[in-house]
């Protein structure tokens, strides 16, 4: 069947049990502190680097998903999440403790650069300081923010100045020596292209880019502390919807829910992983409309046919969401155990609406190939701008769409199988591009790889047998996982590896609740991408990673 | 040739009004122009903000502007007033007085050159201002005093995005307007005249007959090739999609035009619009037989008014689905290939008519 991995005979993909990883990481190992999802090892803070590139040599964890900090009453902790990208079964946390009255650890930077982000927002938030990081600055709070909020010691009633002024003004720089005549860009935090409000801060050389640098937090909203101080039943799924409010809720939902899950110990009923599945696919459907639709938006300028179109598309698919959860964005349909209700009656309507819609959809799609794909102008534009290479993109944990399309073979859905994707028969796309036009190629293909996927969950849901509709499973009232217990569970959202780490104290909320989010990561590579391009490139690269700022920003 | 036989609008106006010599010449030239210069603004005033959204509203299949008044026909003076009533907003550190001028010269400049387009006769008056013999190359230079306004705005708003705007206008210009140039020559060579009506003239005999149709002798016929060169170095002239480069809203937020407002940003977008009809009639005039169609001349000015709006429509249907190709791109088919093919199609051009001839 196509969801079988192809065998590969390297060293680095044989997996290995607890105790092997302990025999080779030696005396880094202090301690052994194993989470729910893998086994952990608590090293030195001096010894991160040591330690990660043993693994990633060695050992063959390849893809470093996230960084989750967090203070203790007697400690600051980072957690390293490590896994393959070969088989992101794998996985190990290499938790790192770091003194309370002088946090400092070693920066992961050099081993990967994606830990160049995380750390930083480590440091924002909780207030850990990385030894050896290229750039510790604040990330998603203001420069002049006072104070680390996820940290025991914030004072949240202490006024926050954060005035202009306070900001470096770059355009008062005069950026010319002898050698360079170079020019400083300020691109957002309003501007057409940014989809959101993110700024990127470029330096230009005539019309070419010479360096850009992703400024993000505009869209900050406290998702983590707002999930942290919600209880697990009911509280924190509406959340989820507003981190990638592209329509991809679902895809979101379940990011927490199969976490939640996990920590609880609670099984879903088979019928409605099905019906989360189909759910799922058309949230993707939906979220792989409107960034073909943005991105021609980029390509072909603010009045074109084809954002109407793929709008239109997106439309219908919304239509069927809204029957299904009865909301158009903000669905908050999953509940822990299962969904919160049955498909909607008559469900003979809703089947054939479905239904209606997949059949017109491969006429859409060849619209789209004639139109956008196919085009010469838009197939000079985009073919070999914005490279991204494989071994960059994993250096950088991009995921999804962004990943596939360096021809990185990496989906949890198949990879690490949840809901009810390994029952159906579907295939990862991927592309070998690596450019700006490859990215689009993979979200297109994609969108027809749902479609076959919500075709076999109607065909199942039609013949189901009426009184074995379980949606719910039984779930206690009030939820309390046992004290000290930590997960870290991902999903394929709509644009990557969307992962939850949650650390259970035994009371009905979580301690701590962290949200490894796609575009975090993805965005990280822009600048590799674009170095050396042309400006409308570096719009097209923008375009083609397909950002949410919202979950960019959380 | 026999232009000189047409009565021109200015005259026609004297004749009129019984006003001789002098007087009469002064008197008609200020009413003719003020007549034909009304009639552009108002194909912009119907283009701008009605036509345009309508025509794109059906590329794009959806409604657009159809709540005001009949066909939504009354939004025309309601954004009028709309854009008029907004307040002017003047950024720290412009460059005034350019910044000022800039937004005047783009229609002035596009307004001026319709004042040797032969426009065809509407009944008795015929719609063209002046024909001097040198009147094709007046056009075009009519025509370029844009890119002087674009690099004008580009340079006095004191904002960065404007100043690429102002850069990518000179750059776009110069790789398109001598492939546009040197394409209009190769017309030249078959008139043997620069004079308007003249190559209007040339055009009016017959080319073939095919099963009783008379097949005029437009040059878009004679020469298709060039027809093609030609309208693809206008579209890049008045910088339409695919060549909107110096405004790449998704780029560069409007280039020269950021930081515009109110009445100013109105002329800017007049000025474009003019230039886009500027653009049908000089492609109506030098390819497509000007005035002529079936029926009687009189009725010659309906036609031209029919191809300039169906040039329009060619820069909104291209607007709607071709994408925007990257400044480098446009230099090096600007350079590399335009120029290279409208030279040959000159040269073939010479010794095709000097053979035959």
């Amino acid at each position: 069947m196509s969801l079988e991995r192809p065998d590969t005979a390297d060293d680095a993909a044989v997996e290995r049990t607890p105790d092997e990883l302990e025999a080779l990481l030696g005396d880094l190992v202090v301690d052994r502190d194993d989470h729910l999802n893998a086994p952990g090892f608590v090293i030195r803070p001096d010894t991160v680097q040591e330690t990660l590139s043993l693994l990633k040599e060695q050992a063959g964890y390849d893809h470093l998903s996230v960084v989750s900090a967090q203070e203790y009453e007697n400690r600051y902790e980072s957690i390293y999440h490590l896994k393959k990208y070969d088989d992101p079964t794998q996985e190990v946390s290499i938790v790192v403790p770091a003194d309370k009255d002088h946090p400092v650890s070693e920066s992961a930077e050099p081993v990967f650069r994606t830990a160049d982000w995380h750390e930083r927002e480590a440091y924002d938030l909780i207030g850990i300081e990385y030894d050896d990081h290229p750039d510790l600055r604040r990330i998603l709070l203001p420069e002049t923010w006072q104070g680390h909020p996820l940290s025991m010691d914030y004072d949240q009633d202490r006024p926050q100045i954060a005035t202009l002024p306070e900001h470096a003004n770059p355009l008062q720089e005069h950026h010319k020596d002898d050698e360079s005549d170079t020019m400083f860009l300020n691109i957002g935090p309003h501007h057409p292209a940014t989809h959101g409000v993110l700024h990127l801060k470029t330096v230009l050389d005539g019309e070419q880019v010479v360096d850009v640098e992703p400024d993000i937090g505009y869209l900050h909203r406290s998702e983590e502390q707002m999930a942290q101080s919600g209880t697990y039943r009911h509280q924190i799924m509406p959340y989820p919807d507003r981190w990638d409010y592209i329509s991809a809720g679902l895809l979101n939902e379940w990011a927490y829910a199969r976490a939640a899950e996990d920590l609880a110990d609670i099984e879903v009923p088979e019928y409605a992983q099905v019906i989360r599945t189909m759910g799922a696919e058309m949230c993707r459907i939906a979220a792989h409309m409107l960034a073909l639709a943005t991105f021609a938006l980029d390509i072909n300028g603010d009045f074109t046919a084809t954002f109407m179109y793929a709008i239109n598309d997106r439309e219908r698919v919304q239509n069927l969401l809204e029957d299904l959860t009865g909301q158009r964005l903000m669905f908050n349909y999953f509940r822990l155990g299962g969904v919160v209700w049955d498909l909607p009656e008559p469900r003979e309507e809703f089947f054939s609406n479905t239904r209606d819609f997949l059949d017109q959809l491969p006429e859409s799609v060849e619209e789209y190939h004639n139109l956008v794909t196919s085009n010469e102008i838009f197939q000079m534009r985009t073919i070999d701008t914005g490279i991204l290479p494989p071994e960059v993109a994993k250096n950088y944990g991009a995921t999804g769409p962004v990943a596939r399309a360096s021809g990185i073979d990496y989906d949890l859905r198949r990879d690490d199988p949840y809901g009810y994707y390994d029952e159906l028969d579907w295939d990862v796309v991927t592309e070998e591009g690596c450019d700006n036009f490859s990215r689009l190629l993979v979200r297109m293909r994609e969108v027809e790889e749902s479609a076959k996927i919500i075709e076999q969950c109607v065909d199942l849901l039609e013949d189901w047998p009426e009184d074995e509709r379980n949606i719910q499973a039984n779930v206690p009232r009030t939820l309390r996982p046992d004290d000290d217990t930590e997960i870290y569970r991902a999903v394929e959202g709509a644009k990557g590896e969307l992962g939850i780490y949650i650390r259970a104290d035994g009371t009905d909320k979580p301690a701590r609740f962290k949200i490894r989010s796609p575009c975090f990561s993805n965005l990280q590579t822009l600048p590799e991408m674009s170095n050396g391009e042309y400006i409308p490139d570096v719009i097209a690269a923008l375009g083609s990673l397909d950002i949410v700022l919202g979950e960019v920003d959380r | 040739m026999g232009a000189s036989s047409v009565q021109l609008f200015p005259e026609f106006l004297a004749e009129v009004l019984g006003l001789p010599g002098v007087l009469g010449e002064v008197v008609g030239a200020l009413i003719a122009a003020a007549v034909v210069g009304n009639i552009v603004l108002a194909f912009t005033g119907v283009a701008g903000p009605w036509a345009k959204r309508k025509i794109t509203a059906a590329f794009t299949d959806r409604l657009a502007v159809n709540r005001v008044g009949p066909f939504g026909l009354l939004i025309i003076p309601a954004a009028a007033v709309q854009l008029l009533a907004k307040e002017l907003i003047v950024p720290e550190g412009v460059d005034r007085p350019t910044w000022d001028i800039a937004p005047i010269i783009l229609p002035a400049s596009a307004l001026l050159g319709f004042s040797v387009i032969p426009m065809g006769r509407l009944g008795p008056i015929n719609f063209q201002l002046a024909d001097p013999e040198v009147g094709f190359a007046l056009v075009f230079a009519f025509a370029s005093i844009a890119s002087v306004s674009l690099v004008m705005a580009g340079y006095a708003s004191n904002n960065k995005y404007s100043l690429l705007g102002g850069l990518r206008a000179v750059a776009q210009n110069l790789a398109y307007e001598i492939p546009l140039i040197v394409t209009a020559m190769s017309v030249v060579i078959f008139a043997g005249t620069l004079q308007m009506s003249g190559i209007v003239g040339a055009q009016t005999e017959t080319l073939v007959t095919i099963a009783g149709f008379d097949i005029p002798a437009w040059y878009a016929f004679v020469n298709p090739f060039a027809f093609v060169l030609f309208l693809t170095a206008n579209m890049a002239e008045i910088g339409r999609n695919p060549f909107d480069i110096p405004e790449a809203p998704t780029e560069i937020v409007a280039g020269y035009q950021t930081e515009y407002s109110s009445a100013y940003f109105v002329l800017f977008y007049l000025g474009e619009f003019v230039h886009i009809f500027l653009g049908g009639a000089i492609l109506a005039v030098t390819f497509l037989g000007g005035a002529s169609g079936p029926g009687p001349e009189s009725i010659g000015f309906i036609w031209f008014v029919v191809k300039i709006w169906g040039f329009f429509l060619f820069t909104q249907w291209a607007r709607s689905a071709l994408p925007r190709v990257r400044i480098d791109q446009l230099i090096e088919i600007g350079w590399k290939g335009m120029l290279v093919l409208s030279f040959a199609n000159l040269v073939l051009t010479a010794v095709i008519v000097g053979v035959i001839a």
